[in-house]
């Protein structure tokens, strides 16, 4: 079975600085694999090793994904080669495009049997990639996915659906995108970080992939921050608590909560 | 100069600091520190993820390392707020792969696996401790054993271990450089009590009396050569040394972080204390003493990657980060003011704690005669 981890290497929220304006500034952040990403190295290489399989790790982006750290940080998670699509026409591009690239290479590498990527982005968190990209390939796509083991040439796939757990069985190609805690992931060891740079790399020429241009369709107006409420900041006096109880009551229906 | 890391280094730190948030959060230590209990279930984790056979060979299951890296690890486990956390029990284990026989191999890396402490060191006596020419407990080869006489104090570990890793000298040899040998004993062995010793500082870490009397044994249970105990002890005291400077400047940084937090927090008179001039002078020069450190640790490190001989810089190292990393806990303490000696706060543990490192692994007096002699050697 080989399996692909659709992963993005994405700047670091923890190093991005949040102006008083709202507007967020990335220059400082260093890239990473994305928060949500490691669960799906986490499934892909469980279910790889209980039925002899074979996990490559797929990512695109601009240039500047391409390099040895960044290399060396997803082959070191469990990966047993990586395919990356490394383009700076890539730089900026929405999740229709980026599901379109990651559909080229996913041809490309060839006899790919399932996809599995983390839930969202930790930067966009378009929440669509996934999904989109089986769209591209013409597969199936099940999201909210918590769990998945081999059964035969099929996979038995949990999905997380309101009120409960579903199961289900994939009998062809399938793009899973897993929900965040489907698994815990382990901690890249020694090895793993020490052996990285000895696992096979493959780059793809963006051009090569055939991949239709964009149609400029959807173009972001404004972003703005969550509205957070008019907080009041109301501070009890805890040193008697039934009166502090009784003002919490008070407080709380004052303003519409009880 | 670079100062730069290693991709692999940047990445061992990254997987490191997730390792230490899932397994080693500060409500676990305050725990052991309380309980007065070994971190088990860390060292097991660090284990599982390849940590724990850092610079084995590769035979073993390890992982070769260069100092640079160990160091640098070791530092970021005592930045949580660990105590002797990391690096020191691989280079005590490292004794023992290279010197001992099979089963005491197999013994000792199957309880590094599990996470226990592999064994004790037993080599300060009551009348000896630096000056090991003072050595007293005896070994005493016959028909194929040995028989120990003698009592072992301040013995770090000794009741969490499964061994004791003892020194010990043949009465019939003369020279103590040449009496000396290296024994694994079984702490459960006939004729070996101990009696507990309380402590203010290292409560991770249980501290004890050792009294060996008649304690007899089959003479497998010495490790490497009759009489090469001491050379062999000696091997892995620079880099021992090393680890304990790079323990006291992670230890010391987080007692920094905790402070300079505190400062920018704290209200008195109507704005932060960190505002005041007498509180930026104690910070300023707590963080002169941490790069200092820092670069100390660093540069000692790289000469033992590069192969340079170290002769005094292991001991000026040691010392110079001992008492530089307990000063900066000492004025993160008084920052905090009365909350900083109240039991629980974590800049309390690592005060205790970096006390301890003015003596363990030699006292900053030790470390003066190693390295002063050495220095009018070389002026000589």
């Amino acid at each position: 079975m080989k399996i692909v981890v659709a992963y993005k290497w994405a700047a670091n929220p923890q190093d991005a600085e949040v102006g008083p304006d709202g507007t967020v500034d990335w220059s400082r952040a260093k890239g990473a694999v994305s928060e949500y990403d490691p669960v799906a190295f986490e499934l892909a290489r469980v279910l790889a090793d209980t039925c002899a399989g074979e996990v490559v790790g797929l990512t695109v982006g601009a240039a500047a994904i391409d390099t040895p750290l960044a290399r060396k940080a997803a082959l070191s998670r469990g990966l047993d080669s990586l395919v990356m699509v490394a383009d700076d026409a890539l730089r900026g591009a929405d999740g229709t495009r980026i599901a379109a690239v990651l559909a080229g290479a996913v041809r490309a590498i060839g006899d790919v049997d399932v996809v599995v990527a983390g839930e969202s982005s930790v930067d966009v968190g378009d929440r669509q990639v996934a999904m989109t990209l089986a769209a591209q390939l013409g597969w199936a796509g099940l999201n909210a996915v918590r769990a998945v083991t081999a059964d035969g040439g099929s996979l038995v796939v949990e999905r997380e659906v309101a009120g409960g757990v579903e199961t289900v069985v994939a009998g062809g190609p399938v793009v899973l995108a897993a929900t965040a805690d489907a698994a815990l992931p382990r901690v890249p060891g020694m090895k793993e970080i020490l052996g990285a740079a000895k696992k096979p790399t493959q780059v793809l020429d963006l051009a090569a992939l055939d991949v239709p241009a964009p149609a400029d369709t959807i173009a972001p107006v404004s972003t703005a921050r969550p509205d957070t409420g008019n907080r009041q900041g109301v501070m009890l006096d805890a040193a008697d608590l039934p009166a502090a109880a009784a003002q919490l009551t008070a407080a709380l229906r004052q303003s519409g909560v009880l | 100069m670079d100062f730069g890391l290693t991709d692999e280094q940047e990445l061992l730190l990254e997987s490191l600091g997730d390792l230490l948030e899932r397994e080693c959060p500060e409500s676990y230590i305050a725990d052991l520190d309380l309980n007065h209990q070994q971190p088990t279930s860390f060292r097991k984790a660090m284990n599982d993820a390849g940590f724990g056979s850092l610079g084995f060979p590769e035979e073993y299951g390890g992982t070769p390392c260069d100092a640079v890296t160990l160091v640098l690890l070791a530092e970021r486990v005592a930045r949580q707020g660990l105590n002797n956390g990391y690096g020191l029990e691989l280079l005590q284990a490292t004794d023992i792969l290279e010197f001992g026989n099979e089963d005491q191999k197999r013994e000792i890396l199957g309880y590094l696996a599990a996470g226990e402490v592999p064994f004790a060191l037993g080599f300060t006596e009551p009348g000896a401790g630096s000056d090991n020419s003072a050595m007293a407990t005896t070994a005493v080869h016959h028909d194929g054993l040995v028989t120990f006489n003698g009592t072992k104090t301040l013995i770090t570990s000794a009741l969490a271990s499964k061994n004791l890793l003892v020194m010990a000298k043949d009465p019939a040899v003369e020279n103590p450089r040449e009496a000396i040998s290296m024994y694994l004993v079984p702490m459960d062995s006939p004729g070996l009590t101990t009696n507990r010793l309380d402590k203010i500082v290292w409560h991770i870490s249980d501290s004890c009396e050792i009294f060996m009397d008649d304690v007899t044994l089959p003479e497998s249970c010495l490790v490497g050569v009759k009489g090469a105990g001491f050379k062999q002890l000696m091997r892995n005291f620079e880099l021992e040394r090393l680890v304990i400077a790079a323990n006291c400047l992670g230890q010391a940084q987080c007692a920094f972080d905790d402070a300079a937090s505190y400062a920018a927090q704290r209200v008195q008179f109507g704005k932060p204390i960190g505002s005041f001039q007498l509180i930026q002078l104690k910070l300023t020069d707590m963080a002169i003493k941490l790069e200092n450190m820092r670069n100390f640790v660093y540069r000692t490190a790289w000469m033992v990657d590069q192969g340079l001989p170290l002769k005094s810089q292991g001991a000026l190292c040691k010392r110079y980060c001992a008492m530089a990393g307990f000063e900066v806990a000492d004025e993160a303490m008084q920052i905090f003011g009365g909350v900083g000696v109240t039991v629980g706060t974590r800049v309390s543990r690592l005060w205790r704690d970096l006390r301890g490192h003015r003596f363990g692994g030699g006292t900053d007096e030790i470390m003066v005669h190693i390295a002063g002699r050495q220095i009018v050697k070389d002026h000589s």
